[in-house]
């Protein structure tokens, strides 16, 4: 017999993404199927308009396009400029109310 | 079974921040498009025109405090901000509406004072046929006290005056006219 018939069969590459769903993911895509993701999307953006967060995320990113001039300006830049000031500068009420309604979420979803 | 809930607690507590944290990173990606947006396709409050205007304010003023550009020897041929230069008297001629003279329009005003009767010699000039009558008769009549009225410009007696030097203007010609 050829060594070749011997030969173990080629691992499937479809087997190492059969592993079980991280948490993460299940929670994701009950938020997601539910439509609950896209409702606290909305909600956060409303509340991030009415207290000026977005009106000042703006002006940081005109003052960057204004120094750097217009077109040598990428998304990426300024992902990068917001970021880590939008994070910080979300206010509390906010950032609890969102909380709230998610941990409500997990809650309801038996997770 | 209180130890599974507090852990479960804490669990759904990381699982909510991160959760959060996704959300608001999706919404700043958004925010950071929209702009990037705005700036790319210029629509942003004439950022460049701004950028624009301080330039030319900026050689403008560079211009007027070049000693070069002033006084002397530029006087006749100032340079404005238009790059166009204009001689110390307008040189235009048109005629003047008054007298039908051929006048250059620097010295248009000037001659309206004369033209128009502010000056002594402006009140001896025919304009209407009542009043040159009236005129011509004036000096050394008694009713040369009158005459002034006539051709007065002056508004603040326009009120009382006008009326008054029409009536007295027509009664001076009714009764000046044999």
């Amino acid at each position: 017999m050829r060594a070749s018939v011997n030969r173990p069969p080629t691992p499937d590459v479809g087997d190492t993404q059969e592993k079980q769903p991280t948490l993460e993911e299940i929670i994701n895509i009950k938020f997601i199927e539910s439509g609950e993701k896209e409702r606290l999307m909305e909600l956060l953006r409303e509340r991030l308009i009415e207290c000026g967060w977005k009106d000042e995320m703006k002006a940081l990113c005109r003052a960057f396009v204004k120094k750097k001039g217009r077109n040598n300006v990428t998304v990426d830049d300024l992902v990068h400029l917001i970021t880590p000031k939008g994070r910080a500068s979300i206010p509390d009420s906010i950032k609890a109310e969102l909380l709230q309604r998610i941990r409500t979420f997990l809650v309801s979803a038996a997770l | 079974m209180s130890g599974f809930n507090e852990d479960n607690k804490a669990s759904h507590a990381q699982l909510s921040s991160q959760f959060f944290g996704d959300l608001l990173d999706s919404i700043i990606v958004d925010v950071a498009s929209e702009c990037h947006r705005i700036a790319r396709l210029g629509l942003d409050r004439n950022l460049e025109e701004e950028e624009e205007e301080l330039r030319l304010s900026a050689q403008a003023r560079v211009r007027v405090a070049d000693p070069s550009n002033s006084g002397e020897s530029n006087s006749k041929y100032v340079v404005d901000i238009f790059g166009q230069t204009h001689p110390p008297v307008a040189n235009e001629i048109f005629d003047c509406m008054n007298c039908g003279r051929s006048i250059m329009a620097g010295r248009f005003a000037p001659h309206l004072e004369k033209c128009m009767g502010k000056g002594r010699k402006a009140r001896l000039k025919v304009t209407r046929s009542s009043t040159a009558v009236q005129n011509r008769y004036s000096q050394g009549s008694p009713v040369s006290t009158y005459s002034p009225y006539s051709n007065s410009t002056n508004t603040s007696r326009l009120s009382n005056g006008t009326s008054g030097v029409a009536g007295e203007e027509y009664s001076n010609g009714t009764f000046q006219e044999p």
